[in-house]
């Protein structure tokens, strides 16, 4: 459950006071931190879901986000931010609260990828004229992260294939191992 | 995966490491192409659309390949397959290529690629060509995906037959009003979470929408709930009571 961590923070009060209380939502909130303080923590309560959208559903108003634990459900409403970024096959983050036993995204954000420390981000226009020389004559090696079935159907000029699991069993091997220097470019299929 | 894979190649010692987050989607923005890799080419599920006249795909092509001419690709979208994921693979004139993969992307087809270096790096790669007339019609079959029901499979179980399988639709209610499949299950998408004890743990459960995104949805959440679960890709249509699937 490490990824569902609750968070309590000031501006997730002020939306989930505005969602409810429209524009007197200030003076609501002050009311309501007076009258009970219970209604206050358990309306502010947002956890995040964070992976891959596996699919949305405008019939059913629901999102289907594959977290750490296995795929989730999280239904959206007309007050969901960001629901632009709720595309199947891409990484999003989700902040949502809880309406009885439903999660209701408050908002919706694209998951950008960490690069490792060391590592620099290469943009497609770069790599253009470094396919042009081939991978011999750029002193390069293209790596094709994805599993070998993508690869197969479709890859960028000169790539070899390794998904990432191959990597982890026989990276090393794999590997130019003279070159520990040689520019290595890795890709998959977009940021997740 | 790629930031994993340059994480794994720093830590075995390397230090000019770079990660094209963009993604082969980022590089088919920037109007770059993909290719096939050979193995795909001859034994893949792929269409090869050799572009070329017919005349030119006689005197050789690619074993398998179907002969459209560039020229004529515009009047044969009849000819081509529904599903939108099916592999197309390129080869013929440069400016015809161009033209061919705007056509497909515009009729919505995901999946587009080139052998590698046309014909003549098909050959140098030691691949050979047949001669004689190249076929003329697209024969492709959609294979079915990972927890996916075949079309012929669910219409069984709806037309009664199936045992130990049941229909469950996830439909919302102002659609289930037009008809639902005999013994079908309607709990809509947005309720399972909280209904799944309704469904038997002793079944197959075929789960359908009106066309499979919802239904794939589902069934993700069925086999996260340790229920054993398939998912139909078509597009579901009731009337009067009577429904229908359909690819």
């Amino acid at each position: 459950m490490r990824s569902r961590k609750l968070l309590f923070s000031v501006p997730a009060i002020m939306l989930a006071t505005l969602i409810t209380t429209g524009s007197s939502g200030v003076s609501a909130y002050a009311t309501d931190l007076a009258d009970s303080s219970q209604k206050v923590a358990t309306a502010t309560q947002t956890a995040k879901a964070k992976g891959k959208i596996l699919g949305v559903s405008n019939k059913a108003r629901t999102i289907t986000i594959e977290e750490k634990t296995g795929p989730a459900n999280v239904k959206f409403t007309d007050a969901t931010v960001g629901m632009e970024h709720a595309q199947k096959g891409e990484a999003a983050i989700i902040t949502y609260r809880m309406d009885g036993k439903n999660k209701i995204a408050i908002t919706v954000e694209p998951k950008l990828a960490e690069l490792p420390p060391g590592v620099s981000e290469l943009q497609p226009e770069e790599l253009i004229p470094l396919i042009a020389l081939g991978p011999k004559q750029g002193n390069y090696l293209l790596i094709d992260s994805r599993p070998a079935g993508p690869y197969a159907a479709g890859h960028i000029p000169g790539a070899v294939s390794i998904p990432v699991e191959k990597m982890k069993s026989e990276g090393k091997s794999l590997l130019p191992d003279d070159h520990k220097d040689k520019l290595l470019i890795f890709y998959c299929g977009g940021p997740t | 995966m790629s930031t994993s894979s340059a994480g794994l190649a720093g830590k075995l010692g390397y230090s000019s490491i770079k990660v094209m987050l963009k993604g082969a989607p980022g590089w088919k923005k920037a109007g770059q192409k993909l290719v096939a890799s050979n193995d795909f080419v001859a034994n893949g599920n792929a269409i090869i659309l050799d572009l070329r006249p017919a005349p030119a795909a006689a005197s050789g092509h690619i074993k398998g390949a179907v002969n459209i001419p560039a020229a004529e690709l515009a009047e044969a979208e009849d000819n081509f397959p529904p599903s939108k994921a099916a592999p197309f693979v390129l080869y013929g004139e440069p400016a015809d290529i161009k033209m061919a993969m705007k056509t497909l992307k515009d009729w919505g087809y995901k999946s587009i690629s080139l052998v590698e270096g046309g014909l003549i790096g098909w050959q140098a790669a030691g691949n050979t060509l047949v001669t004689g007339p190249a076929a003329s019609e697209i024969n492709w079959v959609r294979k079915l995906e990972e927890g996916e029901v075949g079309l012929d499979d669910f219409n069984k179980v709806a037309a009664g037959k199936g045992t130990g399988r049941i229909i469950l639709d996830v439909r919302n209610l102002d659609e289930t009003a037009d008809g639902m499949f005999s013994g079908a299950i309607n709990i809509p998408l947005d309720e399972l979470d909280d209904r799944l004890t309704e469904l038997p743990k002793d079944k197959e459960i075929l789960v359908h929408c009106s066309t499979g995104a919802r239904a794939e949805m589902a069934h993700q959440t069925l086999k996260k709930s340790g229920l054993t679960s398939l998912f139909l890709v078509a597009t579901v249509e009731c009337e009067e009571g009577i429904c229908t699937a359909e690819e």
